[in-house]
């Protein structure tokens, strides 16, 4: 008999690779009956505070991260980087360090494991400059590397007894490098006669749209105009366990990678392709991992060198990066240079905007989202290019190219409003067609104190200057159809639900359960989750804020299915149908009677039962704004700028966990203010390296640092549907707090991260000007 | 047991035998700079022996270390250069990995222990310098089934992530309530501004010491008494 043909609907759904998101239409199966959420306020488990259920084992140390596995003949691995930005090697010997006792292995680092956007330079390069590589015992395909592009890049690799042996053999690995002009900083490598980054050149045009013309005439015309550059310097993930993984492989025929990844599944291909065996003989643990924020997806050129090293030595081997590695070859947010002219009339209309953007990705392309960016004037002119210097290609790093154009708009609206003398939130609403923004911008202003603001900038008595400042972002935090969930329920009443994606901190294992346990009737601890296995239903990788909106809706389904089997069993005990069947309070009832769970389980068949779930779209929605408010005290004196108070608010649909949402808030802000106020790879440009690849010299945000923080959910947003929210709260914060510190203080730092000296240069400008 | 993939067969397994100390001499030309540090090269003593190529010092002198971590003797050898952090998560069997490897500098915090119950990283301690003392690491502190006060606290407020900083921050705090069991929020953050945290977790980690410490002088009344006494 002929199977009806399976209805089909277009959904558009993001696409998201190395974190960075396109969206692409995709064709679904239209079952037509997705479960639904219900009301938001109408959910027990989901939407409360739910501590998370990994929490314990993380307090008291019990949790195993990647970084602590440790196995049995477990060899350690480190890697020996480039001192140089551009330079050919013309010796290795790895000789003395294969002598050193407690040396197992050592490798050369092959070109193909370069990072993205150097390939093609090292490629070109090779074949004009053939060169030996010495050291014994060095198969010739891997006598490849010739040229390095970048400081810190890898060179080659060691597998030790103990990591101490480790860093012996990497001081006496021998290289001669031949120095080659390099450009590290994007304002010389844009020159014409700047040393070549890439063979077909420094500049790559991205994209230009509007009418260059028509936009200069519309801001001819208007009654305030600024033109302004912005800049913000490469800034880094700094997430605190590093990259790496432990590669357990001993000449058979099958392997585990413990890895610290953001994808599960991006690491058993490439692992086997390293190790010789097929992907399915690989399987993937993250079990626990220590941050990613967008820069760990696959194996890196650790793993595969982790994967070489244990396949010399058919030992398990281990390569986490040292924070100087994380640094310098582990990826970053890339910096930019925006150049704005935008005018805007007196009645507060934005009219247009010029935009040149350059994106600052070293060897890579770098990301920038497109200029206007949320604001809508009525013309706009915009040319995006990417600027290459000699440094380690960027990488996805929470809501990638979003914080820069957030913060060059951010400044110039403000400054537009100043100019024409306007509030700068009324300005704003004026010009946000959307009007969830208008609701979350007055929700914010009331929380900080709006009306206390500086009506003048710089305007208020004393050397303790108190300033406001206000911004806005967007996001996709929509999800697609990729995870499978498994939900078995046993006889004895166990639950266990199954799917391969990982918690990288942000609540996903609490999540997991919960959703289950909402639907069974059942409490959080009756819930058992496993997840961090390739071996289990496929899952994402946790970029682009997708992980709630691809996994929850196909944790949802296989909740309601596992519950539709169950009721399937139970409903003939309680003599009504099965749909019936009311599951609630850790019972199950109906038609007056009621089994305790574990009474109606015993109905169940002795292999228990099976669900599975998959993605239903109508689960969750595609959209988010959110809207920040700082408030800084800036001391005129020095220039050091105090934060007092953020404020974020954020619309998502259905919070799955209120108490893990409020929390990625915090750290969104957290994270911004950074980039605001701290944080900045600091490049030598005569020397091509960098002079802050350390914890002690890169500022993070630390407990001094800390204003008080409000997260605020929107729950205006009446959506049943679950969306990301671990982008969307990191966006707004690095333009509210710049716009802060020029309400505070009248000086406008266009240049990220806005350190004392800058203001103080900003104020010796302006006192100038007035003399 | 010879290792057949092992050319060199006079190579000694490690831990090596603290009595044949070898010492290579001379230092790495170029690449990862010149340094072992100096203090190895003093440790360093009987039966120098100069390497045969360019390569960088190389100090094999180990150590038996006794160990007292969270109230057991725990032993392990060790090269003498060995940090306590290491030698807790890569020497001793079981591991104790609670405390964090992050910056290996001393800047972090999150590989904090308690040596003779005050903080310090365990990162800067030789594990040969913190025999006789007494280690508690986060471990020590609480247990799956029976979590302090401040680990509990931690549960309740969310003061977690990723987690990687918590053992580190649990430990502080923990220490630091003994000291002073009614802090100010500007004390609290005073008191763990050497833990650095990335996913953003601080506002929940005040919040949760402060709760932790009201636990504490609620379940010790005396302890609360001889504060008030103090005061008055």
């Amino acid at each position: 008999m002929q199977q009806p043909a399976k209805k089909m609907k277009k959904v558009m759904v993001p696409r998201v690779v190395d974190g960075k998101e396109t969206m692409v239409e995709i064709e679904v199966e239209d079952t037509g009956d997705s479960p639904k959420w219900g009301p938001n306020n109408a959910h027990r488990l989901l939407n409360k505070n739910i501590t998370r259920v990994d929490a314990p084992l993380k307090v008291t140390g019990a949790a195993i991260y990647s970084y602590d596995v440790r196995l049995p003949g477990m060899l350690y691995g480190r890697i020996l980087r480039s001192p140089h930005a551009h330079a050919r090697i013309t010796k290795l010997d790895t000789t003395a360090a294969e002598r050193i006792p407690g040396v197992r292995a050592v490798t050369v680092v092959p070109s193909a494991a370069v990072v993205e956007g150097s390939q093609k330079a090292t490629e070109e390069a090779d074949k004009k400059n053939p060169i030996k590589v010495g050291g014994t015992a060095q198969p010739a395909s891997n006598a490849v590397l010739k040229i390095v592009r970048f400081e810190g890049e890898p060179v080659a690799a060691v597998a030790a007894l103990t990591p101490e042996i480790a860093d012996d053999a990497i001081r006496a690995i021998v290289v001669e490098y031949q120095a080659l002009p390099h450009a590290v900083e994007a304002r010389l490598a844009m020159k014409p006669d700047a040393p070549k980054v890439m063979p077909e050149g420094n500049i790559k045009a991205a994209s230009k749209s509007g009418d260059r013309e028509k936009v200069a005439a519309a801001i001819a015309g208007c009654d305030a105009i600024i033109e302004a550059e912005y800049s913000t310097p490469t800034v880094h993930h700094a997430c605190l366990e590093t990259h790496g993984m432990v590669v357990d492989y001993r000449g058979g025929n099958t392997a585990t990678a413990y890895a610290s990844t953001q994808g599960t599944f991006t690491i058993p291909g490439d692992t086997a392709k390293e190790l010789g065996l097929p992907e399915s003989a690989v399987t993937a643990v993250v079990e626990h991992m220590g941050g990613g924020f967008g820069a760990k997806f696959g194996i890196g050129v650790e793993g595969k060198l982790a994967c070489q090293l244990s396949k010399q030595t058919k030992a398990p081997v281990k390569m986490m990066l040292t924070r100087t590695d994380e640094f310098l070859f582990a990826g970053n947010r890339s910096g930019s240079w925006q150049k704005l002219k935008g005018g805007a009339m007196a009645d507060g209309t934005l009219v247009a905007l010029d935009a040149t953007q350059y994106r600052l990705g070293g060897l890579g392309d770098g990301s920038q989202a497109n200029q206007p960016y949320v604001y809508r004037p009525t013309q706009s002119y915009r040319e995006v290019s990417s600027v290459y210097t000699n440094q380690d290609s960027s990488r996805a790093m929470r809501a990638p190219g979003h914080p820069q154009a957030s913060f060059a708009i951010e400044c110039l609206i403000d400054d537009l409003a100043a100019k024409i003398n306007i509030d700068p939130i009324v300005f704003r609403k004026k010009n946000l067609p959307d009007t969830i923004y208008h609701r979350q911008i007055d929700r914010g202003a009331r929380e900080i104190g709006w009306e206390r603001r500086n009506k003048t900038p710089g305007g208020s008595a004393g050397p303790l200057k108190r300033g406001m400042g206000c911004a806005v972002g967007t996001w996709g935090a929509g999800g697609g159809p990729s995870c499978v969930v498994d939900v078995n329920v046993a006889r004895d009443g166990a639950v266990v639900v199954a799917v391969g994606s990982q918690d990288l901190g942000t609540g996903t294992r609490t999540y997991t359960r919960a959703i289950i346990a909402e639907e069974l009737g059942l409490s959080i601890s009756d819930v058992l989750e496993k997840i961090g296995n390739s071996k289990l239903g496929n899952a994402n990788a946790s970029g682009g804020s997708t992980t709630v909106p691809s996994l929850a809706p196909a944790l949802k389904d296989a909740a309601v299915n596992a519950r539709l089997a169950v009721a399937g069993k139970v409903a003939p005990l309680l003599g009504v149908k099965p749909e019936e069947v009311i599951f609630a309070d850790g019972k199950l009832s109906g038609g007056g009677k009621s089994l305790a769970w574990k009474q109606a389980c015993a109905a169940l068949p002795a292999s228990g039962i099976s669900a599975r779930g998959a993605w239903k779209e109508p689960l969750q929605a595609r959209g988010v704004h959110g809207v920040c408010f700082a408030e800084v005290e800036v001391d005129i004196e020095t220039g050091f700028v105090r934060p007092i108070k953020m404020v974020h608010v954020q619309d998502i649909g259905l919070p799955l966990n209120r108490l893990a949402v409020a929390s990625q808030i915090n750290g969104g802000m957290i994270q911004s203010l950074g980039m605001a106020l701290y944080e900045g790879r600091v490049m030598d440009a005569q020397l091509g390296i960098m002079l802050n690849p350390s914890f002690n010299d890169y500022k993070l945000p630390g407990t001094l640092e800390m204003p008080q923080l409000v997260s605020i959910i929107d729950d205006e947003d009446l959506r049943e549907a679950v969306l990301g929210v671990g982008e969307p709260s990191l966006i707004p914060a690095v333009g509210a707090v710049a716009n802060a510190v020029f309400n505070a203080c009248g000086i406008r730092v266009r240049e990220l991260p806005i350190t004392p000296d800058k203001i103080l240069m900003g104020m010796m400008k302006e006192e100038r000007q007035k003399s | 047991m010879a290792d057949e993939r092992d050319d060199n067969s006079n190579k000694p397994e490690a831990p090596p035998d603290p009595g044949r100390r070898k010492f290579l001499k001379g230092v790495g030309v170029v690449g990862a700079g010149a340094a072992i540090a100096d203090q190895l090269l003093l440790h360093a003593s009987e039966q120098a022996k100069p390497a045969a190529a360019g390569g960088a010092s190389v100090e094999q002198g180990a150590a038996d270390v006794v160990l007292n971590v969270n109230g057991q003797k725990r032993t392990a050898r060790v090269e003498t250069r060995t940090t306590l952090l290491n030698a807790m998560r890569n020497h001793l069997e079981p591991q104790v990995s609670g405390p964090k490897l992050v910056c290996d500098q001393g800047t972090c915090g999150a590989c904090t222990v308690l040596l003779d119950d005050k903080p310090v990283y365990s990162c800067l301690v030789l594990a040969v310098d913190a025999t006789n003392k007494k280690i508690t690491t986060v471990e020590g502190l609480g247990t799956l089934g029976k979590l302090n006060e401040v680990q509990t606290a931690f549960v309740e407020k969310d003061a977690l992530m990723c987690g990687f900083c918590t053992p580190g921050f649990v430990t502080t705090i923990s220490a630091y309530l003994k000291k002073n069991p009614n802090p100010s929020l500007d004390q609290v953050k005073e008191a763990c501004k050497g833990n650095f945290c990335r996913c953003g977790t601080y506002p929940h980690v005040f919040e949760a010491a402060l709760s932790a410490a009201k636990t504490i002088a609620m379940n010790n009344p005396l302890a609360l008494g001889t504060e008030s006494e103090v005061r008055s």
